[in-house]
């Protein structure tokens, strides 16, 4: 018995990164050109090379549509970033704040077991530090519709240089950390560039869900 | 929108390609067709981009196709140029006509 052979498909991972930076209607049209184009490629010279091509043209797409972003609306994307800044800037301490406010509550060394202490202190503040971080990309990304991902990568690399350069010309409590503990410094801005950007993604793709969902023109099964 | 905005060189060459391909104009064929005249490699992030901003002057207007199963059920995005569009290209022409308008060019490159 023979089996119909399955038609090739172009990668997945490549086509939800061109998702994310660009509206639900440019992502329909700009997908279904990528994906015409690639069975194309790949009936004539194979799916290897239809892969490549297809990985090429979706890494200039989002060059392009990022650019696009800051061309068409410089000031409302400038704007959201800023909104971004502010709202990091209102409380930089605020996981180190929760933190400390449960052990007090808790009384760590009459009713916290040792362990959980530990895990606390070690822990307990990136992950509050990535909530916050997701919140905030929420936020911004709400505020930069269509826009979600260009705005809050922006915002997650201009912030540590925004930062950096704060502490260098006004000082602060944490301007010495910075020096003394570089490491760390870097772990806490790697940990809020994923923060921010979960944030932003999660918003886009609730948008797009429901954008399918009360979108008449664009039936369920489009994006499958 | 001014009637003294001259387009720029890659809008100028898309918004060619689409008036060439009238009714079949979607990213895939207007691609094909600048790569083919121009033997220039260009990407569909490149012919969206500029046929969004093409569309925000007024000077191209899309509507989507049916869904087909080769673009994973994803519907083409058509494109036709508009009168507007349409004087933006004349407008532009006139203005390199009359700009290259008794230039030796081919001395020029070789001095």
């Amino acid at each position: 018995m023979r089996h119909a052979t399955p038609r090739p498909r172009p990668p997945r991972f490549g086509a939800w990164l061109v998702s994310l930076f660009g509206s639900s209607q440019q992502a329909e049209s700009i997908l279904g050109d990528l994906a015409e184009e690639f069975s194309d490629i790949a009936s004539k010279s194979g799916v290897a090379s239809a892969r490549r091509w297809h990985w090429r043209q979706s890494l200039k797409t989002i060059a392009y549509l990022a650019g696009s972003s800051f061309r068409t609306a410089p000031w409302s994307l400038a704007g959201v970033v800023l909104l971004g800044f502010l709202l990091r800037r209102f409380d930089f301490q605020l996981p180190e704040r929760i933190i400390v406010a449960i052990l007090r509550a808790q009384r760590p060394y009459s009713n916290l077991h040792y362990g959980v202490y530990v895990w606390l202190v070690t822990y307990g503040i990136p992950i509050v530090g990535i909530i916050q971080m997701i919140l905030i990309g929420c936020i911004v990304a709400a505020f930069a519709k269509g826009r979600e991902i260009v705005a809050t990568t922006t915002l997650s690399i201009v912030s540590p240089f925004a930062f950096l350069l704060h502490f260098l010309l006004v000082g602060g409590q944490w301007s010495n950390s910075i020096f003394i503990f570089p490491s760390r410094f870097l772990i806490i801005q790697v940990e809020n560039l994923v923060g921010l950007v979960i944030g932003g993604v999660f918003v886009h793709e609730l948008r797009s869900v429901v954008g399918r969902r009360f979108s008449s023109t664009s039936p369920w099964w489009a994006n499958k | 929108m001014s009637n003294r905005d001259y387009l720029g060189e890659f809008e100028h060459i898309v918004l060619l390609a689409v008036l060439r391909l009238n009714e079949q104009a979607y990213g895939v064929t207007v691609r094909r067709e600048i790569e083919t005249r121009t033997r220039r490699e260009v990407s569909i992030g490149a012919i969206y981009a500029t046929l969004d901003r093409l569309e925000a002057k007024g000077y191209v207007q899309s509507r989507s196709g049916d869904p087909t199963p080769e673009r994973g059920g994803r519907s083409k995005r058509f494109f036709r140029v508009t009168a507007q569009g349409v004087s933006a290209v004349n407008r532009t022409r006139r203005a390199l006509r009359s700009l290259t308008e008794g230039l030796d060019l081919v001395r020029s490159r070789s001095s």
